[in-house]
């Protein structure tokens, strides 16, 4: 009887003491452990928190306004103008204007733009170039083109990285890079008072942190998605917003095309799909995704050592250096290829760390958005091989995409999700359409 | 003999009749939604491969239903057929490969043709299926939503998501409170079209909220938004002599406490204010006038009428806590432990005459909305949850004290107004 009794109070003390869920709560600290750097593109996680660019990607990946509230472009596309919204001021107390965002932009890109001009007329940043222009509002949400106060306009040059963005940062003592809410962020000020990055942190002691909690957000590499999973971590995994690819030279032992399309037929995708990125992903031969273009399944993924044999042929017999730009992960994919590649009869090379340039790299390319046009350009711009996406319909992408591939300076291998884990006290955690965690939109269950 | 030959030879006839409704339900219901794309695939298959015999294949790697691929296959053959490409069997020279392919746009059919070496594609685009809404039913009231068409934020072909915070029905208009304005919009065939505009000035939050209360000459009302007042008034324009669309509003800076509810008697003025913080995005608990009870930060209050007289102030508290305010008393209120932030009062005359309809707690992607009746100090559900469109980000009572109007953000970013209406199961 008496125990009964008391199983009656225990459970109506937590009926009515239980709470429910509520909006996000303001304030608190966010800790993020990251492997990398901060600022590094194209996922570092301090970018999007400190600066903001003129347009920006929704959480589905649609084209909305940030800086620029409208874009109009005329002249077919060869000019553009972009009016700056108004009463937006960066970290520092200066106001935001069309001559802050074009010294801004002339600073980020000083070569090799996707324009030839851009200058400020009034509250309008106008953009110019000869061939046209067709996906620059797009361009101008990746994040090479954010906004940071340069100086420049008003002859002077800033200390730190100022932006506008909902964070600003306050320090950078022993490996972690602190940041403070911008109280007059214009997208609204974000939910947490601060935000601490841990940085160049080991995956292992980082998810030992997140148990413990020590750290509310850290990294899961793609292939350590299952292994995070197994360790019941919180995990939240990105759709595949990274293409694995493999540039290639066309100077040198890499002059002649059909050398070059000896080793895409030599490279195993599926070994680096099982093996190395433990079966996360999409193993794919075009830059586009099944999900965006519905016609990825029409370029062959298959392994051909034989066709890359004839194709190579008596060509290709000098040495051919790799490398690969990232992490401890990416120089095994390398390797791997290396191995495909000296299985086909070449003579492969890997470069040591911090060699610029070399016949083949290896590296991650951002494929976020919802227009194929755009997304292809910008991988192409990612890739420095800048050019006009014009084609609007399936058929002339693919014909336009088959086009680029047969030149064979850049073979698509993977799409990779990239993935974070994160503690009870982490709410309302969301990805961007490029796969960051969205920290403005994250609150703190414990925050008041 | 011939009496048992006669009914034989019916029920030959009614079984053949019944084969032939049997394969015609198969084959040609479903074949008939996919008979133009089929079309259109055979005769460009046709331009590329010209008259003559192929081996066809077809596969499907999208999200039509399996047994659909069959009949999509005969269609195909069909109209190749009357092409003059005839879908012969492996031992053809030729080759089409037609996959039934997706994107997450659009449906997008792809045929390979072979023909020795030299491969061509061709392609067909589809577009993707709709689905439909619903109505939860069941237990003492029903909800009811039916979205008002048109409401939204349409400023042209490059929108910013800005978010609805309040709308209201005034004078035949529908008056809608935007992060960044007021907005009139007017009626025509059926759906709302916004027709004016008035900025109002508001700091710009995460998690924006304002409060938007009709006056009750029905013509006129105030708003309240972060760290802004506005008034706004209709008066019929002079017909055929100006362009005034009759709306004035006036707004100016403003740290006043905002009405907390509307109340579920529409003739009857908010009788409670609190202060807003708007840094924070929720009410301090400070009221006016003042209650004799020391309330703690809320998002969200109303009036429950209780069957002895008198009334009671519900409140969503900060801290994910429900709590009631009855007799100088703060109690907990128990079985709200699913409740979200946001409730509204509804005055349905079924029950105890008076549900409060609160939203879910969010924790799946789409919010639900359900009704509950207050006894005492519990919440009684006297309603299925309702099944919204994405997440609720605003919730109070329309002005008919009746039903609900709700704020819907769905999962493409784009907001919607609905109103939730109690009915009598």
């Amino acid at each position: 009887m008496f125990r009964r009794f008391v199983i009656s109070c225990v459970l109506i003390s937590a009926a009515l003491g239980s709470s429910a869920r509520t909006r996000p709560h303001y304030g608190g600290t966010l800790h993020v452990e990251i492997a990398g750097d901060p600022w590094e593109r194209p996922s570092g996680v301090a970018r999007r928190l400190v600066y903001d660019g003129l347009t920006q990607l929704d959480a589905n990946g649609a084209l909305r306004p940030a800086l620029a509230i409208s874009w109009e472009q005329d002249n077919n596309f060869h000019r553009w103008q972009f009016r700056v919204r108004s009463g937006v001021r960066f970290h520092d107390g200066s106001s935001l204007n069309s001559a802050a965002v074009a010294a801004s932009l002339n600073v980020s890109c000083s070569a090799n733009c996707p324009w030839d001009t851009v200058k400020a007329v009034g509250p309008l940043v106008i953009f110019t170039n000869n061939s046209p222009m067709p996906s620059l509002p797009s361009l101008l949400a990746s994040d090479q083109f954010l906004i940071a106060l340069t100086g420049a306009a008003e002859g002077k040059t800033p200390m730190g990285a100022i932006g506008t963005g909902p964070f600003q940062v306050t320090g950078f003592n022993n490996g972690v890079l602190t940041l403070a809410a911008n109280e007059n962020c214009w997208a609204g000020r974000p939910f947490a008072d601060a935000v601490e990055i841990r940085v160049h942190r080991a995956i292992r002691d980082q998810w030992l942190d997140v148990g413990l909690g020590r750290a509310d957000i850290v990294d899961v590499p793609a292939e350590q998605l299952r292994q995070a999973q197994q360790q019941r971590l919180s995990v939240r995994s990105s759709p595949p917003v990274m293409l694995l690819a493999l540039q290639l030279s066309d100077t040198g032992t890499l002059a002649d095309v059909k050398v070059r399309a000896a080793i895409a037929a030599a490279v195993d995708r599926s070994a680096l799909f099982n093996v190395i990125f433990q079966k996360q992903g999409e193993v794919t031969a075009s830059l586009l995704p099944q999900r965006m273009s519905g016609y990825s399944f029409l370029f062959a993924t298959e392994r051909d050592l034989k066709k890359a044999q004839e194709l190579r042929g008596g060509l290709g017999n000098g040495t051919i250096t790799l490398s690969a730009l990232g992490d401890g992960t990416m120089q095994l994919a390398a390797q791997r290829i290396a191995l495909n590649l000296h299985e086909a009869g070449f003579n492969v090379q890997m470069a040591t760390a911090g060699v610029q340039h070399t016949d083949l790299v290896l590296r991650r390319l951002p494929i976020a958005g919802v227009d194929p046009a755009a997304v292809m350009e910008r991988i192409l711009w990612d890739a420095g091989m800048p050019q006009a996406v014009t084609e609007q319909t399936p058929g002339a992408l693919y014909k336009r995409e088959q086009a680029i591939l047969e030149d064979r300076r850049i073979i698509p291998l993977l799409e990779l999700p990239l993935g974070y884990a994160s503690g009870v006290r982490v709410r309302d955690l969301h990805l961007r359409a490029d796969g960051t965690p969205d920290l403005p939109d994250a609150s703190l269950e414990d925050a008041r | 003999m011939r009496a048992m030959r006669l009914v034989g030879a019916v029920a030959l006839v009614v079984c053949w009749w019944s084969v032939f409704a049997v394969c015609s339900a198969q084959g040609g219901i479903p074949g008939s939604r996919w008979t133009q794309p089929v079309a259109e695939l055979a005769e460009q298959i046709a331009d590329t491969l010209g008259p003559g015999q192929a081996q066809l294949t077809v596969r499907n790697l999208s999200t039509i239903p399996g047994n659909e691929v069959p009949a999509i296959r005969k269609l195909l053959e069909q109209d190749l057929k009357a092409r003059g490409v005839l879908a012969g069997g492996a031992e053809s020279a030729n080759m089409i490969r037609v996959t039934l392919s997706e994107s997450e746009r659009e449906r997008l059919w792809v045929a390979e043709i072979a023909e020795g070496k030299a491969t061509r594609v061709v392609m067909v685009r589809l577009d993707a299926g709709q689905s439909a809404a619903a109505v939860a039913t069941s237990q003492r009231v029903v909800l009811r939503k039916e979205k008002v068409p048109g409401l939204a934020d349409r400023a042209g072909t490059i929108t910013e998501q800005n978010p609805i915070l309040a709308a209201a029905e005034i004078n035949g208009h529908f008056v809608v409170m935007f992060a960044d304005r007021l907005s009139v919009f007017s009626s025509a065939s059926g759906e709302w079209t916004e027709t004016n505009r008035f900025a109002i000035g508001a700091k710009m939050a995460r998690d924006p909220h304002g409060v938007l209360i009709p006056a009750s000459d029905g013509g006129s009302f105030a708003s309240y938004a972060p760290g802004t007042q506005c008034t706004g008034s209709y008066s019929l324009p002079l017909n055929g002599t100006t362009q005034d669309s009759g709306w004035t509003v006036r707004c100016h800076a403003s740290d006043d406490p905002w009405p907390v509810y509307q109340s579920a008697d529409a003739s009857a003025a908010p009788a409670l204010k609190a202060f807003y913080n708007t840094a924070r995005d929720y009410f301090t608990g400070v009221v006016t006038p003042s209650i004799g009870v020391d309330l703690p930060p809320f998002y969200a209050a109303g009036m429950i009428p209780r069957a002895a007289g008198g009334a009671a102030l519900l409140l969503a508290g900060v801290d994910g806590k429900v709590q009631i305010v009855e007799n100088g008393a703060m109690r907990a209120v128990a079985g709200t432990r699913d409740w979200g932030s946001d409730f509204a009062v509804v005055r349905s005359g079924c029950g105890a005459g008076t549900q409060v309809i609160a939203s879910s707690s969010g924790e799946a992607l789409s919010d639900s909305l359900r009704a509950f009746a207050i006894s005492a100090i519990e919440a009684v559900p006297e309603s299925s949850p309702l099944a919204m469109t994405g997440t609720v980000t605003a919730l109070w009572t329309a002005q008919d004290g009746k039903s609900a109007m709700a704020v819907v953000r769905n999962s493409t970013g784009e907001y919607e107004v609905d109103r939730v209406s109690a009915l009598c199961n």
